[in-house]
């Protein structure tokens, strides 16, 4: 049967069109119940079956807002209309997602009924009916059509919380309930915490805030309506960006608008109008002469938190941001940047938080419901108000809470529970928040996952021997030098001295994608999960452990499989050829940096495999210094490594990452590795390849580190990447750490570099910033990072021995798989430093020590000091809290120093100091450390 | 963008492998020596044949011994969602034009008309993609109407591939996704194909599916046809009875 | 083309003296007319209209536009027709052109009044939305498809079908633009703007064939004719507009009696036109 739907449409550049479109109705469409005698779909073998006598059938106010709530297992047997579905992909893509995981996961009974293109419970848009009023009618219609269709034997209730939907459906003699009164029905009292009240009904809530006369006040301005907002962003009054909360002072944003050009700053809650990290926003500018007072102003009249012991940053992303100068209001003002409040929201990024609920006293009558206040160990995000029927349960444990609504009377969000991780400061709870705050998945492979693994024990079989496409390199002497202990070696060398006088150098990689094949489940997973996680105390892989740590692992004295480039180079390391091959190789040693280091430093030692070490370190130090004089930037990070007792896992000894040659012997021959395959898949395929580039930092990015190197006497010259090269290479001071402690520095004022597609950008735009090279890939770690799995794909297809996946002929999905990355990445690495941070404090706990510490920020009331043999930073106070300011002490801007107010003492940036290091609990269960001043 | 819902529905409720609505109407144009109608879905096309009569332009003809085949293909102003006025004569226009007269003389025994023309007009009335095997369906039809002998009926049928799935007679949205778009001609009963057109990429084992899809899709119009000719002959013998 | 033996046009023209026409028509009866409307879906409105074996098709589209600054309060109207090879060999290519130029501007003069838009069929003032800054632009587009004679008249009546059955959506203006700027428009829910169009006039056509005029020529008798006035007319039997075709001149008087029998036969022209819109409309909804 078909229908046609007509509707009209406005289209970007204001135009209004006629828009028809044909729909075929079917009469095939099954319904998905088990009893059901009368549908017979092909298709239902896979079809989800509902069993139960109750089926439900859930309004789209039902999945948007109570998505926890059927996520929760207790609830079953429920029918998702595509009406529904569309609705809500309309409304909330992340919820959406949601749904359809819940549908398509074979161990819930979720089943999608298609009404809209069902022959019986397709609707008609009637006369002057608001889209809302059909979607409503067609969800009743459908209902009313299940109740027909399955007769008296299953009962088909209407879960909807609109009243005026549930009215009608009474009328029409459809079961409807609203979500409280069907879970209350379920009699499972934990289950109403997951119930979102609607926010009309949370008058009572005010009680926990505050008791206060002015019931009710209003604290927040309005939010523009959405056609105002779009008229507003077309004439240039408002401007639209997502807004980025200061990870170190929530009362502080940054909205990137591309209409003026710069970052707009939001000063405190007020201007950020219920405005949450990474929502999508409507900025107003705020008038010039305000952009200064209105911070002061702004401090105010919110509570003053204090910041915390951290991890020191590594690159500008997780560092702190550099704010206009503390005591703006009584110093000269700086050039400054434009300030703004938020007017509207134009897309939302709530999602679930964890954390914990504020200490409070436990309310009389237990079991009743209660108001608490959820505290998010996201410090960007505001305290969320939940209702409770468990508090006792609740109060020293992590949980995880959604945000529901945020009314305008309210200071703070309204949310709800969704479930428990553990108890406060237990290790593995609070490893766990580290997990779920980023987003890892650390459940095991699925058996889907793993049925695509080759059988175990795996060898290199004949055919691949054969294989035409496959050199065999096992007579060639091929090693591994790795950290210690390292399982998943996904890289080896070799490097042989010709006749001719030059070296054939190869860099043989683990050949990871003869085993994950395109659009298996295996390979959909290692590209949903992005990279491997390194924590402190255990490794969430991105490929199971058969091939992660045995099928690919390019062990000692065993065949495997290898993707390699060779190079011919002369003695100074000048390319004279390169080629590219799959391969099979046996090494013949994996060694330990250390070891390596040992053998090249040994100079008894005269074996063959010593000399191909020395020969390569000597290549690479040639390739090394080639680069440092193109510009490449020797940055330098903090990083620390724990001693772990494999028995307790608590951390036994902490402290700086060693490098030597020989990692940075191994590093030179990867990058070069990965340059010579950037330039390879770049020349094959120019708009699909993944590359990885470093944007150059603008001067703005640089300001704190040119005012901290002002304040000590250096100049840095940031005009180019070679040029900060070169200063940074002049800049020593009076002590040895000293030029690293301004590298550092310098590191933290760069982003991070990005994987991108290179259809998506210019040319001059691949350039890698930090290793001067104007293109650079991933290649060289396929066991632990899917970017290399690309690439190596994008590589064979290159040679013409692989075909290339059709998704690389999709450029918006490429860029997505490249945006995936990123974020994976990046939440990998806030999750290493988490971890860290993590057990840092554990250890700290046990050993008070005291240390050295540098300065490296001077604020009002002290300063932050870096800790440079634990690699983290924190606020040391002069004053304490109550008093901050003081008036005791001032701060010299231009000298970047703090100083007394009868100048007896003053402590400057960079300054080296002795302090105290003790975990501290302030409150109960809430641990953390704290400096200070010796 | 999903194109196929994972319970395995197009955005218009199709399945993958179905095709859109077909109608056909054989005369619609009484002024001409043949002509017809036909619709898929939303895309409408008229195709009126005139001849075979004498060559009109001398200077046109190549061949003495076969009969000379011309074919115009125009869109109305209100065929697209968009209204715009269309030059006629524009690349596209006399591209398509081309593929349907190269189409339609694989399949006319023009050995049988020397010395004279055969045109084939073809207009379309609503666009919503595929309108190049619209317009040889109908020209097929219209062909048959004006009792010009041919070798086989010739029917066309397109298929594309998006979200992973080859999808049969593309609508206008889906063809604008930017998936690859298969146009197949073929001569039904003789099973040859006479045409064959693509946009946009796909690895080989890929298109094979594509093709075969699109294939299939021509078969089933030509069984369309087939029973529309039949009628219509019904008709005419029972008119001439009567 | 029309390619007739001496014979043939004789037999024409003798008809025609007599009152029996070789199709058996009377001199002022109209062959049989049908209207479809709505046919094509994606314009605002459309019909198809059958006079014998002419077949023409009419859409209308709206579009958002500019006043023009000497008619700010008024929205435009703009008509182009075209014909389709389909209808006749010789339209191949460019061949259509000239057909097309001056069907348009017939139609132009007889339904759309003068330049300033005085004295339309439909009321110009109604399409506007924004005075002087948002109108309404109507682009009625008209095809031939098939072509046996009398096509003004049949492209006449297939743009008064397709107005009536034109709905364009109701929009409103958004709140919070300035003056000075081109206000930004929304669509409001599913309401529809029709037309009133009793006061779009038909087109009756009188062509000269010998001593007499005929209405609804085919195309047989069009090639005997020696001139052809077009005259539109309305409901009140008011002329809209008039058009003169081929180059034989005609006796002012006969030009009086000539419009006349025009109003005469537009009554039962309205009429039968007006049930076969009501018809259509009615048709299209139940299907």
């Amino acid at each position: 049967m078909l229908k046609s739907n007509v509707f009209s449409k406005k289209t970007r550049n204001n135009k209004i069109k006629k828009e028809v479109r044909e729909v075929y109705l079917r009469d095939d469409i099954c319904c998905g119940v088990s009893s059901c005698t009368t549908c017979e779909s092909p298709t239902a073998s896979s079809a989800t079956r509902l069993t139960a006598s109750t089926i439900l059938v859930v309004d789209t106010n039902v999945v948007l807002h109570q998505i926890d709530l059927l996520e929760n297992p207790a609830i079953d047997d429920v029918v998702v209309l595509s009406v529904v579905l569309d609705e809500v992909k309309n409304k909330n893509l992340s919820v959406y997602n949601r749904i359809r995981a819940l549908c398509s996961n074979s161990l819930r009974k979720f089943y999608v009924f298609a009404n809209k293109f069902h022959k019986d419970t397709h609707v008609e848009k009637m006369e002057k009916e608001s889209p809302n009023d059909l979607n409503d009618r067609a969800i009743r219609v459908a209902t009313q059509w299940y109740q027909k269709h399955l007769g008296g034997a299953t009962r088909v209730l209407l879960v909807t919380n609109d009243r005026e939907n549930k009215r009608k459906a009474t009328e029409e003699g459809i079961f409807a309930e609203t979500i409280e009164s069907y879970v209350k029905s379920l009699e499972q009292p934990d289950l109403l915490d997951l119930v979102v009240q609607p926010a009309s009904v949370d008058v009572n809530m005010e009680d926990i805030e505050d008791s206060r006369p002015s019931k009710r006040k209003v604290i927040y301005a309005e939010h523009k309506p959405m056609s105002e907002i779009t008229s507003g962003l077309r004439h240039g009054i408002y401007h639209q960006g997502k807004l980025r909360v200061n990870r170190y002072n929530p009362f502080e944003a940054y909205v990137g608008s591309e209409s003026i050009g710069d970052e707009i700053i939001i000063y405190g809650r007020t201007n950020m109008n219920r405005a949450f990290d990474g929502d999508i926003v409507a900025v107003e500018l705020l008038p010039q002469e305000q952009w200064h007072e209105e911070k002061s102003l702004s401090i105010a009249d919110e509570e003053e938190e204090e910041e915390d012991v951290h991890l020191a940053p590594s690159s500008a992303d997780d560092a702190p941001r550099s704010t206009t100068p503390v005591n703006a209001a009584d110093q000269i003002p700086v050039p400054s940047r434009p300030s703004g409040r938020v007017v509207g929201i134009i897309k939302r990024n709530w999602h679930s938080y964890c954390g914990s609920l504020d200490p409070m006293p436990m309310p009389a009558g237990s079991g009743s419901i209660a108001y608490a206040l959820f505290v998010s160990k996201d410090r960007r995000i505001p305290k969320i108000r939940i209702q409770t029927r468990q508090l006792g349960n609740l109060l020293n444990k992590r949980i995880v809470v959604t945000v529901d609504s945020w009314d305008r009377q309210s200071r703070y969000p309204f949310g709800h529970y969704v479930r428990v991780i553990g108890d406060i400061g237990d290790r593995d709870t609070e490893s766990e928040m580290v997990l779920i705050e980023n987003d890892i998945d650390a459940r095991p492979f699925t058996a889907q996952v793993l049925a695509c693994l080759p059988p175990l024990p795996w060898s290199v079989s004949s055919e691949d021997l054969a294989n035409p496409i496959r050199i065999d390199l096992r007579q060639i002497r091929v090693f591994s030098v790795d950290p210690p202990g390292c399982k998943d070696i996904d890289d080896a060398l070799h490097c042989t001295a010709l006749p001719n006088g030059n070296y054939e150098v190869g860099v043989h990689i683990a050949d990871v994608t003869n085993f994950v094949h395109p659009g298996s489940p295996l390979d959909d997973e290692a590209s949903k999960r992005g990279t491997s996680v390194y924590l402190v105390e255990r490794r969430i892989d991105m490929l199971p452990k058969p091939l992660t740590e045995d099928i690919c692992s390019l062990r000692a004295d065993v065949e495997r499989l290898a993707f390699s480039v060779i190079w011919e180079m002369t003695p100074e390391a000048e390319i004279i050829s390169t080629r590219f091959s799959k391969s099979v190789i046996k090494s013949c040693a994996a060694l330990s940096y250390v070891e390596a280091q040992a053998r090249m430093d040994d100079s008894r030692l005269m074996d063959p495999l010593t000399t191909d070490l020395r020969n390569m370190n000597s290549l690479a130090k040639v390739m090394r210094q080639r680069r440092i004089e193109r510009g490449a930037l020797t940055l330098a990070s903090a990083e620390v490594k724990f001693q772990i007792d494999t028995e307790t896992h608590d951390p036994l000894d902490i402290g700086m990452y060693q490098i030597r040659e020989a990692n940075q012997m191994v590093e030179e021959f990867m990058l070069a590795a990965n340059v010579s395959v950037a330039a390879q898949i770049l020349q094959i395929f120019p708009v699909c390849s993944l590359l990885r580039r470093h944007p150059s930092p603008t001067r703005e990015m640089l300001e704190p580190l040119l005012l901290t190197a002002a304040a000590v006497g250096i100049n840095l010259d940031v005009s180019s990447s070679k040029a900060l090269a070169d200063s940074l290479d002049r800049a020593v001071g009076d002590d040895p750490y000293f030029n690293k402690l301004i590298r550092i520095l310098a590191t933290r004022c760069m982003t991070q570099a990005v994987y991108f597609c290179s259809g998506d950008l210019s040319p001059p735009e691949f350039h890698h910033y930090g290793l001067a090279a104007p293109l650079y890939t991933h290649f060289t770690s396929p066991i632990r990072r899917y970017a290399d799995v690309f690439v190596h794909r994008l590589l064979a297809a290159s040679l013409g021995i692989f075909q290339l996946p059709t998704i690389f002929q999709d450029r918006p999905q490429l860029t997505s798989v490249a945006d995936n990355l990123n974020y994976r990445h990046r939440n990998a690495q806030m999750a290493s430093r988490a971890s860290v941070e993590l057990h840092t404090l554990i250890y700290f706990k046990k050993r008070p020590t005291d240390t050295e510490a540098r300065i490296v920020k001077i604020r009002s009331n002290g300063f932050i000091v870096f800790v440079p043999k634990f690699g983290i930073e924190g606020p040391v106070y002069l004053t304490s809290k109550g008093q901050k300011g003081g008036g005791e002490w001032y701060v010299d801007e231009q000298q970047q120093k703090i100083i007394k107010m009868d100048s007896s003492l003053s402590y400057s940036v960079l300054q080296t100091l002795r302090i105290h290091m003790e975990v501290v609990e302030p409150q109960p269960n809430r641990p953390k450390l704290q400096l200070t001043l010796i | 963008m999903e194109f196929v819902s994972p319970e395995g529905l197009r955005l218009d409720g199709r399945r993958p492998t179905e095709m859109r609505q077909l109608r056909a109407e054989i005369g619609v144009v009484s002024k001409a020596d043949g002509s017809a109608m036909f619709e898929m879905g939303n895309t409408k096309v008229i195709a009126a044949v005139y001849g075979p009569r004498e060559v009109q332009n001398k200077g046109q003809q190549i061949n003495n011994d076969h009969a000379l085949v011309r074919c115009e293909y125009s869109m109305a102003n209100f065929s697209t969602g968009d209204r715009v006025r269309k030059p006629k004569g524009d690349r596209r226009s006399i591209e398509i034009s081309l593929v349907i007269r190269q189409t339609m003389e694989a399949c006319i025994m023009t050995h049988l008309m020397p010395r004279s023309q055969i045109d084939i007009f073809v207009q379309v009335l609503q666009a919503d993609g595929g309108t190049r095997s619209a317009c040889i369906n109908a020209a097929t039809l219209a062909l048959a109407d004006a009792g010009i002998p041919m070798c086989d009926l010739v029917t066309s049928c397109s298929a594309g591939y998006l979200n992973s799935t080859p999808l049969l007679d593309l609508n206008y949205i889906e063809d604008s996704a930017g998936g690859a778009d298969v146009t197949v001609g073929i001569l039904p009963t003789l099973d040859k194909v006479t045409l064959l057109q693509m946009d946009a990429k796909l690895p080989t084992n890929i298109f094979e599916d594509v093709m075969q899809l699109a294939t299939e899709g021509c078969k089933a119009i030509a069984n369309y046809i087939r029973e529309m000719l039949a009628e219509n002959t019904k008709q005419l013998e029972f008119r001439r009875d009567s | 083309m029309v390619g007739l033996s001496e014979g043939e046009k004789e037999f024409i023209k003798g008809g025609i003296a007599q009152d029996l026409r070789s199709d058996g028509r009377k001199r002022y009866t109209y062959r049989p007319i049908y209207v479809e409307t709505g046919v094509i879906p994606q314009a605002n409105g459309s019909a198809r209209v059958r006079l014998g074996a002419t077949d023409v098709i009419a859409s209308v589209k709206a579009e958002l536009g500019k006043p023009s600054a000497l008619q700010p309060d008024k929205g435009k109207v703009a008509l182009f027709i075209d014909c389709s090879p389909t209808a006749e060999p010789t339209f191949e290519g460019r061949g259509g052109e000239e057909l097309s130029a001056e069907l348009s501007s017939a139609l132009q003069r007889c339904l759309l009044g003068s330049k300033s838009g005085a004295g339309a069929g439909i009321d110009l003032s109604s399409l506007i939305v924004v005075e002087g800054k948002v109108c309404w632009d109507l682009y009625i587009d008209g095809l031939v498809i098939s072509s046996d004679g009398n096509l003004l008249d049949a492209l006449g009546a297939a743009i008064k079908a397709a107005l009536s059955n034109t709905g364009i959506p109701t929009v409103h203006v958004v709140a919070g633009a300035s003056n000075d700027e081109q206000p930004e428009v929304d669509i409001s829910d599913e309401e529809f703007l029709h037309f009133d169009t009793s006061g779009v006039p038909v087109i009756v056509t009188l062509t000269k064939v010998g001593k007499h005029y005929i209405v609804d020529a085919t195309s047989e008798e069009e090639s005997q004719m020696s001139s052809a006035v077009s005259i539109s007319i309305n409901r009140q039997g008011h002329i809209c507009g008039m058009t003169k075709r081929g180059g034989s001149g005609i006796d002012p008087s006969v030009i009086l009696d000539m419009i006349s029998v025009a109003n005469f036969v537009s009554r039962q022209l309205i009429e039968k036109l007006d049930s076969e819109i009501s018809a259509a409309e009615a048709n299209e909804e139940d299907s």
